[in-house]
């Protein structure tokens, strides 16, 4: 029986490593949304001269766990007329495509442990960035069954304008990532990654970051591009009706796509975990992940500084930005890079 | 080569794949059709996946199940999700006579002869050492460049001529009708 165990276990020792992997992964990125929740209240509340949550344990950090345990408790309402089986889908997908997106990104070098050749991420897949592009683009399908399932008009509304920005910003958001994937010839993520080892893209593209940068933020429904929930004109948008955990799911879905769009970006301008001129000071196997880690931070707070700057822009300034400013720069930007490639 | 596990993964998502069409077209709520086509996409795309096709798989997501499938809920969520109304006519009847037809053929074409697979420049060695993103693009970039830049003249021809008819109102006998 042993025998037969342990003969399977060294058989698809592939298999249980990427399981593994998957689940540490999973874990980390919905544990990391109640810190960068507290991290986003203390900055909020230092961008704007007031001290954030400071009650509940040393620096607030009691706070995520308080809010946790209310959202869990809470009685979850659900209208009559609402349709009960897309409700429940609709967070469902938003989770589900925010945990998946990121386990393409490859967050450190490769290294061996116990003689296996471990990479830290969960798939290294050969056309990565364009999977990136395929869940997160599904991820706007439980935000339209929310707006279109609580039968509520604010949340259709609130459905149709998000679906409608994401689809506009994914365009610039994807012609601006075929700038990287002209400097480096490939769309395997660890490949550009490794590509970016001398000079980092954000040197060789850096119209193609900002905009990338941009559109992210927009893809993210993030201030001041967050029109899906414009408080005034439209209570909270897509999730009005939502309570309790299924309201919180749409909350850690956003915030998982803060990351892994910080990770994106990371990956495709910033060098990923290439730590350049201090690469003397960063120590073997965790070093790496720390450098990318840190990285990420950073994009974090700068999400976060962004929120508490600048006010939400209106309707259609949003939608004439994306189609008449980024757009054309994206494709002014491609067709450089092209250009550039093909004659030099 | 036969791997039973492999080939049960093709036969279960290949069933879902069928189920899920089947969903489409007997769902009275279009909301609840137009999910079982992204299920079905879905589905086929993954299929392109388990054929080491992922290039044309992560294409299959993006542009079927992520972009054209979305503009479908879009509509649906304007023109509002009313149920359908039972109605008979004469095309059910014509339909279900096409299922044998279909299916007839199918049968021929497996009892004609063994499937041979077919033979290009891109043998499975060029593929595994270029990536199947490569060879699909260096296949429509070169060999087949012209029908590439005039299928895109087409849709850019489609979409002009779209925001004319929804922009501009169409003149009627050389007066305006709005």
């Amino acid at each position: 029986m042993i025998d037969t165990v342990t003969q399977f276990l060294s058989d698809n020792v592939g298999l249980i490593v990427g399981a593994v992997k998957a689940a540490v992964i999973a874990v980390a990125l919905l544990s990391s949304v109640p810190i960068l929740v507290w991290l986003e209240r203390r900055l909020m509340g230092r961008f704007q001269v007031r001290l954030g949550p400071n009650r509940v344990g040393p620096f607030g950090l009691g706070q995520p766990f308080a809010d946790a345990v209310k959202l869990l408790f809470k009685e979850s309402i659900i209208q009559g007329s609402a349709d009960k089986f897309l409700f429940f889908l609709a967070p469902a997908v938003v989770v589900f495509t925010a945990i998946v997106t990121f386990s393409a990104i490859p967050f450190g070098a490769s290294f061996t442990l116990f003689g296996q050749e471990i990479g830290p991420h969960v798939a290294n897949i050969n056309v990565g960035l364009l999977f990136v592009f395929a869940i997160s683009s599904m991820g706007i399908y439980g935000i339209v069954l929310a707006g279109l399932a609580s039968n509520n008009k604010y949340s259709l509304m609130g459905g149709l304008r998000s679906s409608a920005q994401m689809i506009s910003y994914e365009l610039t958001l994807g012609l601006a990532a075929l700038g990287v994937i002209i400097v480096s010839g490939s769309l395997n993520l660890v490949e550009i990654v490794e590509d970016q080892s001398v000079v980092p893209n954000i040197i060789l593209q850096p119209l193609a970051f900002i905009l990338f940068f941009t559109a992210g933020i927009a893809e993210t429904n993030r201030a001041p591009f967050d029109l899906p929930e414009a408080e005034q004109e439209l209570v909270a948008g897509f999730h009005t009706e939502y309570t309790g955990m299924k309201f919180a799911m749409f909350f850690m879905g956003e915030y998982v796509n803060m990351i892994t769009m910080s990770a994106m970006v990371t990956v495709l301008f910033l060098g990923g975990w290439n730590a350049y001129i201090f690469e003397f000071m960063v120590p073997p196997v965790i070093g790496p992940i720390i450098v990318f880690a840190s990285k990420v931070f950073i994009l974090l707070c700068v999400f976060i500084w962004l929120r508490s700057t600048f006010p939400r822009i209106r309707y259609d300034r949003l939608m004439t930005f994306g189609w008449k400013v980024l757009l054309p720069l994206a494709v002014l930007n491609l067709m450089v890079s092209g250009f550039i490639k093909v004659v030099l | 080569m036969f791997d039973l596990a492999y080939q049960t993964i093709v036969a279960i998502i290949g069933g879902t794949a069928i189920l899920a069409s089947f969903g489409v077209i007997l769902c009275a709520s279009p909301i609840y059709s137009a999910l079982y086509l992204i299920s079905n996409m879905i589905c086929l795309a993954l299929l392109f996946l388990l054929y080491n096709a992922e290039f044309i798989a992560a294409v299959q997501i993006i542009v079927y199940a992520g972009a054209v499938m979305i503009l479908f809920l879009f509509i649906i969520a304007l023109l509002g999700a009313k149920k359908e109304e039972k109605t008979s006519s004469w095309e059910k009847p014509a339909a279900f006579t096409f299922i044998p037809v279909l299916f007839g053929e199918l049968l021929m074409a497996l009892t004609m002869d063994e499937g041979r697979p077919v033979q290009g420049r891109f043998t499975e060695e060029f593929i595994a050492n270029v990536g199947s993103a490569q060879a699909v693009g260096l296949e429509l970039f070169s060999r087949h460049l012209i029908p590439f830049e005039l299928a895109s003249i087409l849709l850019l021809a489609a979409t002009v001529g779209v925001i004319c008819l929804a922009k501009f109102p169409a003149k009627v006998g050389g007066r305006r009708v709005k």
